[in-house]
């Protein structure tokens, strides 16, 4: 008997006993001979050491017993994951929520830093002051800008890796509930390689520094200029 | 030894075997069958009659070129169980050792 006739009749023989997950069974058989051809036997060996394909079925019909009660649990842990995605998605949507308010800063900062460098007041929505403080204000907001694209970035690759997680997990849960084998979990924070992680930290830092010094010096210049704590007033801001 | 004998202690050999590490199904037919005379394809079986009664689990871990594998490891009922049949089993053996020894005593 060679390879192929013998997985054909272990594969007869199992389905006239009706054993459950066939195709797994003969795959580790299939595996089992691709290690032995390795090692130099012919399928003729090999499959003589094997045994007989009947009494192999039987043995594994008389394993069967129990694991018909996975298929009632596999339904219950299908209903019960069918419950826990909608919460999960929900948490996901929240998550991308984030990451469109964290654009939309991104977008308004950015407007915000040219329109003041360039004197540009849109819509009348950018209050007067001189161009001086104008200026220095702008480095703050464009600071925040970079400030908040890094945020997202973060977030977006939280998302993705938790996404991920989520899905391995959900897959295992399945596996585990059918009686087949399982993946190992994966990290629910992003692994980042060190070079990007490091670019990001230091991108991070100096825009960080950046926003903080532009922000308080932004409110030291206006102070001075307009000779008032409360410039907002002297100006007439909110008038 | 006869076969019908052995296919017993094969469970509790297998039990040890994962008790002391992980291994695919490839991995423990070796194992036994240079230990014990036996055909090869019957460690499946006995593999899988141990995961139906929940006391091994599997994994697949990706191997470096070629199919993931299929990793069986030993549960914590299937800890426990190894110790109860191991103890029972020696018991047995030392009954069976002891008994033996009588009756060669009583031949001399």
């Amino acid at each position: 008997m060679n390879k192929t006739e013998f997985l054909n009749e272990l594969e007869k023989k199992l389905s006239a006993l009706k054993v459950a997950d066939i195709a797994d069974i003969i795959a580790e058989y299939e595996q089992h001979f691709s290690f032995k051809l390795a090692d130099g036997y012919s399928e003729e060996e090999i499959a003589a050491k094997m045994g007989n394909p009947e009494e192999l079925a039987q043995q594994f019909a008389a394993a069967e017993t129990k694991t018909r009660k996975a298929r009632s649990n596999k339904a219950l842990a299908a209903v019960g994951l069918g419950f826990a995605d909608i919460f999960v998605a929900a948490v996901f949507i929240l998550l991308y929520g984030l990451v469109i308010v964290l654009a939309a800063l991104t977008i308004a900062s950015v407007t915000t830093g040219f329109c003041l460098i360039f004197g540009i007041d849109g819509f009348g929505l950018i209050p007067p002051m001189p161009y001086g403080c104008a200026l220095v204000n702008a480095v703050a907001f464009l600071a925040l800008a970079v400030l908040s694209v890094v945020a997202m970035i973060y977030c977006l690759l939280y998302i993705r890796q938790l996404g991920r997680a989520y899905g391995r997990w959900h897959k295992n849960v399945l596996a585990l509930a059918g009686g087949k084998p399982i993946y190992p979990a994966l990290a629910t924070h992003p692994q980042i390689n060190p070079k990007l992680r490091r670019r990001l930290r230091r991108v991070t830092l100096i825009s960080l520094t950046v926003f903080a010094v532009g922000f308080i010096a932004g409110y030291i210049v206006c102070a001075l200029s307009a000779g008032s704590l409360g410039y907002w007033h002297t100006w007439n801001w909110f008038v | 030894m006869n076969n019908q004998y052995k296919k017993g202690v094969i469970e509790l050999c297998v039990l040890s075997l994962l008790g002391r590490r992980d291994c695919y199904g490839y991995d423990v037919s070796e194992y036994l069958s240079e230990l014990i005379d036996i055909a090869d394809g019957t460690v499946y079986p006995i593999l899988r009659k141990l995961k139906s009664d929940g006391l091994v689990t599997t994994y697949l871990s990706e191997a470096s070129g070629g199919p993931p594998r299929k990793y069986y490891k030993l549960t914590d009922l299937g800890k426990e169980e190894y110790l109860a049949a191991k103890s029972e089993w020696l018991d047995f053996i030392h009954t069976v050792e002891r008994l033996l020894k009588e009756d060669s005593n009583e031949q001399n």
